[in-house]
């Protein structure tokens, strides 16, 4: 197709000094947001309000990481949301049932905890072997499953709210409020697996087969990759990552919903695209994902300490900013 | 037992009702429609619990009673469910609570033209004089309550933050009379946002208000579950004993905590969602007693202090 | 009577040999690399001009200039002696000017006669007149004697039907220059037959066509005249008859081509490394038994759909298949290609863009795909993975104008060594590669034999499909030719001709089997 094929091979490209967008196009709107938020409200570099933007940022971020690798390998999930509503109160639950056969101690915590990781796992495998072995779109089944997992939290919690056994609540707490050196433990959770995430996208089979059967599944099938196994593993470890997430989320309120977790997939997916990760699949960055996280939990943060717009707009700055980040990335193809 | 609260929720309401059950043994069956927003959260969670406790209260009670019951996540499938019940379930009452007053007011006007009765619940449609019965709470009463604890409370004024629920017509009503009842008290509102009446949300505006404000007395919460957030942002940066907050709408756990005298939740207001079991109830006078009962009903919202909060404490309700 | 047929009706009969659209001294250069150089082109009414040269010479550079795709940044072009600036090329198509690409620019979920006139629907009213653009098509099609029917949706259709339906687009409106970008590469020869028969048609018409291929036999018969690029130059510029395919040849790689085809090795009695008994792939291929010896080139001929293709993909696991097959003694499961590629049995696609190459990713990437797990247990080693690129680069002789190209911007001749580095990354004992220069440059086609001959050489068992015939008598020692689904004969040695070959895939010579099969 193209022509320049005649020159010889390693002639670097010569760009000079330019900033690639796509690149840096997320890393800029954060560093942007953050000089903003520091100009117009002293506390807000303040180790308080960082705690307390990065620890919330944890439940959607460790969401996104897992959706990461979804979106990349060309699926998505939209269930994500409903599910950890619903891993948060059957854990709840499992744990309010044990206490008077356990007693309250670390012991039912860690059984809380592990269940919250099995009813992740096996949530996210209902979806992948929907998705891989009856071949329904992932978009159907997980919009299917987001129904399910909402309603059966709604009906777990007889329409009301499910509230953690206040005894275990107290010994449960430290795991969002306190932390290590300072450092809150829903950051340090959320800092491991990104790196974690970052390292298996970038440096292991797993993530380069996600690349390759979401850039195109025929090639990938040809190349060896066993593509519905990987697909299947993508939607297990999202599910084990929403299960962590919703490990760290139960101790903040000690309590679920039919509102919890209302537009997390929403929140995930958009900071998956805001840092660079392609929608239809191909290309995935782990450090993109966070990069887009933190600037969603930014806007919120900014609009709250500030009296700049009407809060009935704080919707609209957010899209405003989620679709500028886009197409500063895009910007590169245009120039073409 | 489901009786127990059946009979609290009429205590609530302002009008006190004439004995039930007198001549349950007309030949025809009658067919009670209800139609409510689903339980999104705990308010409505509640509602939906004391529709379904008052449904079956009534339905053992009156064999001649049928009910049907659809609760909806959006307008536009509240719209279906009411034109499918008059549709193919042959009601001869509908009980609605609109999801919003606009949608609303077209089908449930058809409903009345069909010649059924009609009662609308805390939301009023947007054309008068469709419903032959109206039951509601009092969202500028609610407000205004509140807004007169505060004054109550901190005669010298103060430094509040208020949390505002879902865009609405009911909030902004609510916030309205707060803000009018605290006029001219010195109190000083520093910052309101929406906290959506949900817990996550109103921790992280919490969260927010805190690093932002040094100096909070108090905080209008205006809902439960927007309460339990913010003490729990509170609770974190350990200014628990700087600040005090009130909620609304009378969830058992803050009840519970104005019972046992909590200096931080001094007291509560009532908006009750067993509102829509008064106005099932009411309805279904009309098929089982002699009497028809129609007009406006509001019901009042009280304040609730240690001293009468016992009364309005239900263990068993899910909100 | 249809707008469409009015349009070609309308169509002014420019007299026969007048110029319609040239290209003066035009350059292009994609940043700092220059990739066309001052070159004239005319196109004449009545015409047929052959645009020959290397992949990557800068043909569909020019082409595209000409037809509105890109703008040249040196030159310009005249329509009727005129100069214009086409800013797209839905300009260029609004003057008569239309290319027709390699890849097909078809919606392929919309139906034959949707994609005839896209853009330009018939409408009665304010509704589209979906009769008298269904009778439209189907008018096209019978004149292109392609039997598929209007409504049929363009993913379900052939690759050649596909080609047919983007000439019947160009036909259906008033096209004064038609340019064809290797039209035939997919077209088996009866379809090119009726291709050129049009092209005949076309040209009495007095439409100026531009035509190119990589099949210099097309090229002497076809053309009235004849322009050689080399790197981005015009090194030639004749008129046809005064220059012979050989001279073509010649004229494109710049040094003489001795036979392109290096001498074959004996094979002898080899060792057999590969037996397949009674292999059924679907209902396409049935009971095919062949055998494959170490160090031979095993060629499989038949015309295109005879199942060649489809009989390899289910020997290495991509489709479902059953049968007995045995590598090197010991018994073979089917359906894994990891399997397969364990058992040291690899598969170069006849669709490298489709299926051999992921085109928006970089050449390391793809390199490494296959053979993945030859670069680290847990964590690929980038290091190594570079390594490997390097020599790849250097052993296939890949010509990138940049070690971070996208592939999908290579040439497909580079494509091509990209896919074949690739696949012996695995190091694999049996090769089997399907149409292994399709759509390739002389040049780079000779490069491929010498490879191919080279690793027969190094005792590893070569299994070339093609539809070429030069190219299976020129490269194997023993022919299976394949008919229907099933394999019809066995040639070797001196038999090892077009001519038997071809009575083989014909039918008229061979096992026969019952019809209703």
């Amino acid at each position: 197709m193209s022509d320049h094929a005649a020159t010889p091979a390693k002639t670097t490209s010569s760009s000079g000094f330019k900033i690639d967008f796509h690149i840096w196009g997320p890393v800029i709107a954060l560093v942007v947001l953050v000089i903003a938020g520091a100009m117009m409200n002293p506390n807000f570099l303040s180790y308080g309000n960082v705690t307390n933007v990065l620890a919330r940022s944890a439940f959607i971020g460790i969401i996104a990481v897992g959706m990461t690798f979804v979106i990349t390998s060309g699926g998505l999930d939209l269930s994500v949301g409903s599910m950890a509503a619903f891993i948060a109160g059957v854990m709840i639950l499992i744990m309010n049932a044990l206490v008077p056969s356990m007693g309250v101690g670390i012991g039912i915590v860690l059984v809380g905890m592990a269940s919250a990781l099995v009813v992740g796992l096996a949530a996210g495998l209902v979806n992948g072997l929907l998705i891989t072995q009856a071949r329904i779109e992932a978009f159907i089944v997980t919009l299917g499953t987001m129904g399910i997992f909402r309603s059966l939290i709604t009906w777990l919690a007889d329409g009301g709210t499910l509230s953690l056994d206040y005894t275990v609540r107290e010994l449960y707490r430290p795991v969002y409020y306190s932390g290590l050196f300072g450092v809150a433990w829903p950051i340090i959770v959320f800092a491991v697996i990104a790196i974690i995430g970052e390292i298996v996208m970038r440096h292991t089979a797993f993530g380069r087969h996600c690349a390759a059967i979401g850039s195109n599944e025929q090639v990938a099938r040809y190349s060896a990759v066993h593509v519905d196994r990987v697909r299947l593993m993508t939607y297990v470890l999202l599910g084990i990552l929403v299960g962590i997430a919703t490990i760290m989320y139960v101790p903040r309120l000690g309590s679920a919903s039919s509102s919890t977790g209302v537009l997390w997939e929403l929140e995930a997916i958009a900071a998956v695209i805001i840092g660079g990760t392609m929608l239809k699949g191909g290309f995935g960055r782990v450090w993109g994902t966070v990069v887009g996280v933190l600037i969603l939990s930014l806007i919120d943060n900014l609009l709250n300490l500030t009296d700049l717009v009407s809060p009935y707009l704080n919707g609209a700055i957010q899209g405003v900013i989620i679709i500028l980040a886009v197409v500063l990335q895009r910007q590169k193809k245009a120039q073409r | 037992m489901n009786l127990k609260h059946f009979a609290g929720a009429l205590a609530l309401s302002t009008m006190m009702m004439m004995p039930l059950g007198a001549s349950a043994q007309d030949a025809e069956t009658a067919v009670i429609g209800v139609s409510i927003p689903a339980a999104t959260h705990g308010w409505a969670g509640g509602m939906n619990f004391h529709a379904q406790a008052t449904i079956d209260a009534l339905e053992e009670r009156y064999e001649n009673l049928d009910f049907v019951l659809s609760t909806a996540s959006d307008p536009g499938q509240q719209v279906s469910d009411i034109e499918d019940m008059l549709a193919t379930r042959d009601i001869d009452a509908l009980v609605v609570l609109p999801f919003e007053s606009e949608p609303l007011t077209g089908p449930v006007a058809r409903v009345k033209e069909e010649g059924k009765w009609v009662t609308v619940v805390d939301r009023g449609l947007a054309q008068e004089n469709i419903e032959d019965l109206y039951v509601a709470g009092d969202n500028p009463g609610f407000g205004r309550v509140a807004g007169e604890f505060f004054v109550e409370r901190m005669p010298e004024g103060g430094n509040i933050v208020v949390l505002r629920g879902i865009p609405t017509t009911i909030d902004n009503e609510r916030v309205e009379a707060f803000e009018a009842a605290i006029e001219g008290s010195g109190i000083e509102i520093l910052g309101m946002e929406h906290g959506n009446w949900n817990r996550d949300d109103s921790f992280e505006v919490m969260q927010d208000f805190l690093s932002r404000y040094p100096e909070i007395d108090a905080v209008w919460a205006s809902d439960d579950d927007m309460a339990v957030g913010a003490l729990e942002a509170i609770a974190q940066s350990g200014r628990e004993a700087d600040m005090w907050v009130l909620g609304g709408a009378g969830m058992k756990e803050m009840i519970q905590r104005v019972m046992e005298g909590d200096e931080q939740v001094p007291a509560n207001v009532t908006y009750p969602p067993a509102m829509i079991g008064t106005a099932i109830e009411l309805t279904a006078l009309n098929f089982v007693g002699n009497a028809p009962v129609s007009g406006d009903f509001i019901i009042g919202s009280v304040l609730i202090t240690p001293e009468n909060a016992e009364q309005y404490y239900y263990p068993d309700s899910p909100f | 009577m249809s707008q469409a047929a009015r349009r070609i009706e309308e169509t002014v009969p420019v007299p026969k040999g007048q110029t319609v659209l040239a290209a003066r001294a035009a350059s292009r250069s994609f940043g700092p690399v220059q990739v066309l150089f001052d070159v004239d082109f005319e196109l004449k009414a009545g015409e047929v001009h052959a645009l020959i040269g290397e992949n990557g010479a800068g043909k569909s550079t020019l082409m595209k200039i000409l037809s509105g795709y890109l703008a040249p940044t040196g030159g310009h072009i005249e329509l009727d002696g005129r100069r214009v600036d086409f800013a797209s090329s839905d300009e260029a198509e609004d003057a008569g000017v239309i290319l027709i690409h390699q890849e097909f620019n078809l919606a392929e979920q919309l139906s034959v006669e949707q994609n005839v006139f896209l853009g330009r629907e018939i409408r009665k009213g304010f509704f589209l007149d979906h009769k008298t653009m269904r009778a439209e098509t189907q008018r096209l099609l019978g004149e292109l004697e392609t039997k598929v029917s209007p409504t049929a949706k363009i993913s379900e259709i052939s690759v050649s039907d596909k080609q047919m339906v983007e000439i019947a687009k160009a036909l259906s409106r008033n096209t004064r220059v038609l340019i064809m970008d290797e039209p035939t590469a997919v077209l088996t020869n009866r379809e090119a037959e009726i291709l050129f028969r049009q092209i005949e048609r076309l040209k009495a018409n007095g439409t100026a066509i531009l035509y190119t291929s990589h099949k210099l036999d097309e090229i002497a018969r076809l053309a009235d005249h004849i322009t050689v690029l080399r790197d981005g130059h015009r090194v030639a510029n004749v008129d046809a008859g005064t220059m012979s395919e050989d001279q073509m040849a010649q004229a494109m790689v710049g040094r003489e081509l001795s036979n392109i085809f290096p001498v074959k090795h004996e094979v002898g009695s080899a060792e057999t490394v590969l037996s397949v008994r009674n292999l059924t792939v679907g209902s396409i291929v049935r009971d095919a038994s062949f055998e494959l010896k170490r160090g031979e080139v095993l060629g499989f001929a038949g015309l295109v759909g005879s199942g060649r293709t489809e009989l390899m993909e289910g020997l290495i696991g991509v489709r479902d298949a059953e049968g007995t097959v045995e590598v090197g003694g010991k018994p073979f499961r089917l359906g894994s290609v990891k399997d397969a590629r364990r058992a040291g049995i690899v598969y170069l696609t006849e669709d490298r863009k489709g299926r051999g190459l992921i085109l928006t990713q970089g050449m390391r990437p793809n390199l490494t795909l296959l053979a993945l797990d030859r670069f680290g247990k847990t964590m690929i080693d980038g290091k190594a993975e570079e390594a490997a690129l390097d020599k790849a680069i250097k052993d296939f002789d890949v010509r990138a104008p940049t070690r971070s190209v996208l592939v999908g911007n290579l040439s497909g001749g580079n494509q091509q060594k990209l896919l074949l580095a690739k696949t012996m990354l695995a190091e694999p004992d049996i090769v089997i590669i399907d149409e292994p220069t399709r759509g390739i440059d002389i040049g780079t086609k000779q490069q491929i034999y010498q490879f191919i001959h080279a690793l027969a050489g190094q005792g590893k068992s070569v299994i070339v499909i093609s539809s070429e015939m030069a190219e299976i008598i020129g490269l194997a020692n023993r022919v299976y030719v394949m008919r229907s689904g099933r394999i019809t004969g066995e040639v070797q040695g001196a038999d090892v001709n077009e001519d038997v070959i071809v009575r083989y895939a014909m039918g008229l010579e061979g096992r026969k089997f019952d019809s209703h099969e």
